[in-house]
């Protein structure tokens, strides 16, 4: 048993280490989702601009689904990012906004104040939409492929480096 | 054989009526309100910190109660209810772990310490041997050598 003494200091460091380091490398408000590999949750509804959108529409193109809100301030920060997105991938990449327990007005403010990328923000009146994917409060970005397979989760703001590696789970680069 | 037959007809007529009456009298079933307030008591709600969906005002809260309410009256049971909200969440959203597992480790863990205490007490308590207080060879040598010298 005594030859076995030098084995506590090992026993009791590298766990405590291994805790501490995982730990800090992990955001605790963040809930990994639970419909990654499962298909998208299916919608009909209508947009800021008064057409309509199915997730039908959609098929057969991968899908980038942002949830947001104008008093959400998080979601100014990461709107450059989208514009860009747009911008660099809208020929191969469906980007939908989800405007999240929000005003139309204000939410049509926002982007007006902050630029409009062209592609559709759904209204989603009584949080239907959010629910079904699991949101826990903007901005949250879900990516779904061309299959209609969600992929990916970005929680928090999205920034050039998270949206290029997040797009390559779904297929879309360069 | 007929003898027999009134006595157990009378039995299992008193046995029935028995359950029917435990059963009348038992807890009556939850209304479809009570179902909503206990799911509601027992999903977290999403946006809020540390909250169930029963005890917070936000939009997110509400919108899940009024989510228990419509499928509670499209005739979902709580478990379907339940099971809906984890499929989109995972199990998060529940505000105590379904997993048996999560319960039982630290029982588990309390267990093995107050073991690991146990032994550790009783080792200590224990007495020592002595060690042998045999005198070497070389000091035996050497006190003859020194009664040699002392004699010489």
């Amino acid at each position: 048993m005594r030859r076995l003494r030098w084995l506590i200091l090992p026993l009791a460091v590298i766990p405590l280490s291994w805790v501490l380091l995982t730990g800090f490398s992990v955001n605790p408000n963040e809930v990994p989702s639970a419909l990654i590999g499962k298909p998208m949750p299916t919608f009909t509804l209508r947009t800021l601009s008064g057409s309509t959108l199915s997730s039908a529409d959609l098929a057969g193109r991968p899908v980038m689904v942002n949830f947001w809100a104008s008093w959400c301030g998080p979601c100014v920060q990461e709107h450059a990012v989208l514009l860009d997105a747009q911008r660099r991938y809208g020929d191969r990449l469906a980007i939908v906004g989800v405007i999240y327990q929000d005003s139309t007005d204000a939410a049509r403010s926002f982007l007006d104040h902050h630029g409009d990328g062209g592609y559709p923000d759904l209204l989603d009146e009584g949080s239907r939409l959010a629910l079904d994917f699991g949101v826990t409060g903007p901005p949250e970005t879900y990516f779904v492929d061309a299959m209609g397979i969600v992929r990916a989760k970005q929680w928090g703001p999205l920034d050039t480096a998270a949206l290029e590696s997040k797009l390559a789970k779904i297929g879309v680069s360069g | 054989m007929s003898r027999w037959l009134v006595p157990v007809g009378v039995a299992a007529v008193l046995a029935l009526a028995g359950v029917a009456l435990v059963n009348g009298l038992g807890v009556a079933a939850p209304t479809r309100a009570e179902q909503a307030q206990r799911l509601a008591a027992e999903l977290r709600c999403p946006d809020c910190a540390g909250l169930s969906v029963a005890e917070s005002t936000s939009a997110s809260a509400a919108a899940i109660r009024a989510e228990i309410d419509a499928q509670l009256a499209a005739g979902s049971t709580a478990d379907q209810v339940r099971r809906h909200f984890v499929e989109r969440y995972g199990e998060w959203i529940l505000l105590s772990p379904s997993a048996p597992v999560a319960w039982l480790l630290p029982v588990l863990a309390v267990l093995a310490g107050l073991l690991g205490l146990t032994i550790w007490l009783v080792r200590r308590r224990a007495p020592r041997a002595a060690p042998a207080a045999s005198p070497s060879a070389i000091d035996l040598q050497r006190v003859r050598d020194e009664a040699e010298a002392l004699d010489a």
